[in-house]
């Protein structure tokens, strides 16, 4: 059983959780084109080794965080909150 | 594209198929092609072999699950794709449980088979169920990939699209809706064919 290390929870069963897909930067909604909104939507880069990504706790705190995991092992080696939106420079 | 580097040496050829699974991305990755595919584990399982009494494939789209018998008597169990992405294929007891609860709903009866061994293969799925076929932005590097959980059916007629698409430089009209410039221009395909579990 793959153990995810819930920031507010401790680690729980992955069966409490929804995988919420890779961890992208959002284009500028004021900015980008189709094409650029396209492509967050629909590419990715899909390594083997390790990944970025969203984790939802749906069973659990039902709070949103991300995950650094390696898709080759499912080893974990951090999981963290958001940064809040003014450590990402808030217009 | 002027060659492929392998471990017994170079090969030099103006045209190169990407058509595993399960590596699409890394192998595009490659060439420099960026592709929308996410791999999923797939995992199935096989129990004890029993007297032969099951001849058709019974499938569940309610309860995602399939099973059938082969010629040796052993039941053959499969579900949807695992919840979340690797590239590793050990199984897992989660599979095992679910498929085995979701196996007696349909057959009671089998409560005491046990089950010989179960495995996982890589699905490299798309955000279409679709395959993707054909010409990428790199000239000469065409991909045959993206067939997640299906295309034992179909593999056939898409390699022979492929040697056509070598042989000519022109992509044939079967597979044109399956481009990968198809993410791009938002004209996803809807495929109705796609397998009855997995989503």
């Amino acid at each position: 059983m793959l153990l995810i290390p819930c920031v507010h929870c401790g680690p729980r069963n992955a069966s409490e959780f929804a995988y919420a897909d890779a961890v992208l930067r959002t284009p500028d909604p004021n900015a980008a084109p189709p094409a650029v909104w396209r492509r967050y939507l629909y590419m990715r880069t899909n390594p083997a080794g390790l990944a970025s990504e969203w984790w939802y706790h749906q069973s659990g705190c039902r709070r949103y965080f991300m995950v650094e995991r390696d898709t080759r092992t499912n080893e974990i080696r951090a999981a963290a909150l958001p940064p809040r939106p003014a450590d990402r420079g808030a217009p | 594209m002027r060659g492929v580097a392998t471990s017994r040496g170079p090969i030099a050829t103006p045209v190169v198929i990407n058509c595993t699974a399960g590596w699409s991305s890394t192998v595009a990755a490659m060439a420099g092609v960026e592709l929308p595919i996410t791999t999923f584990p797939l995992q199935a399982a096989v129990t004890e072999p029993v007297k032969f009494f099951l001849d058709p494939v019974i499938v569940s789209g309610t309860l995602h699950v399939y099973v059938s018998q082969t010629a040796r008597g052993e039941l053959v169990l499969g579900a949807s794709v695992d919840p979340y992405p690797a590239y590793s294929t050990r199984g897992s007891l989660e599979f095992t449980e679910e498929v085995a609860a979701h196996v007696l709903e349909l057959f009671p009866s089998l409560a005491a088979l046990r089950v010989l061994r179960q495995w996982a293969g890589l699905c490299d799925m798309t955000p279409d169920f679709s395959p993707i076929l054909g010409k990428t932005p790199v000239e000469g590097f065409h991909v045959d990939v993206g067939w997640g959980t299906y295309g034992f059916k179909a593999g056939p007629v898409s390699g022979e699209a492929m040697a056509q698409l070598v042989a000519t430089g022109e992509t044939p009209a079967i597979i044109e809706t399956f481009d990968l410039a198809r993410f791009g221009d938002g004209r996803l395909v809807g495929e109705k064919g796609a397998a009855a579990v997995g989503h």
